[in-house]
């Protein structure tokens, strides 16, 4: 892991990455709490309902950010090609899934998750990417 | 794509990690363009050929 040593656009990635996915987790105990406690109604309602959205999108800044700062083209390349697995991925196992909802009686799959679903596949992919390259 | 950076490295007596802090890119980046599995832009090759004092159609070969 000495690529996190010594490249500060990824120390700077890893830091905003951190920092968003942690408003992301509480925001989402927040409105989850706040929802079953309260139970707002109207424009507060759909107000609190997207704050763990927003820290989403702050994510996906961070890794626009990242891939403009990051100054190592091969370094870029892996990552990108990472993130096309994850949209793979996820645009396989949706398509699937969705298909499986129209014609079966398979549980409803939560489009929130979707984000989720795509970083494991990034993660999975990832070590095998640089592994072809090392 | 084919090269010749590994010999040209080896003239110099750099490791991997010399020329790479060289072209301030990751020690990586050069195993992976000296083995082939991936080919630079045209500013690195550029950079590449400065480095070596010569020119990229004498470090890079597109023959099989």
């Amino acid at each position: 892991m000495n690529c996190l040593q010594s490249n500060p656009a990824i120390r700077r990635y890893l830091r905003q990455f951190a920092v968003a996915m942690s408003a992301c987790l509480v925001l989402t105990v927040f409105v989850v709490s706040y929802f079953h406690r309260v139970h707002p109604k109207g424009l507060l309602a759909y107000l609190l309902a997207v704050l763990p959205a927003v820290a989403i999108i702050g994510i996906i800044v961070t890794v626009g950010l990242y891939l403009a700062e990051e100054k190592d083209e091969f370094r870029r390349n892996i990552f990108v090609q990472a993130m096309l697995w994850g949209l793979g991925g996820v645009l396989a196992v949706t398509s699937v899934w969705g298909m499986l909802e129209s014609f079966t009686h398979i549980v409803h799959f939560q489009p929130t998750w979707t984000f989720t679903l795509f970083w494991c596949f990034v993660g999975i992919s990832t070590p095998f990417l640089q592994r072809r390259h090392r | 794509m084919k090269n010749r950076l590994r010999d040209l490295r080896a003239e110099l007596g750099w490791s991997q990690a010399e020329l790479a802090d060289r072209l301030e890119v990751s020690r990586q980046s050069v195993n992976a363009i000296e083995t082939g599995k991936y080919d630079p832009s045209l500013p690195l090759a550029f950079k590449l050929a400065r480095l070596f004092a010569t020119t990229i159609e004498d470090l890079f070969t597109d023959e099989p």
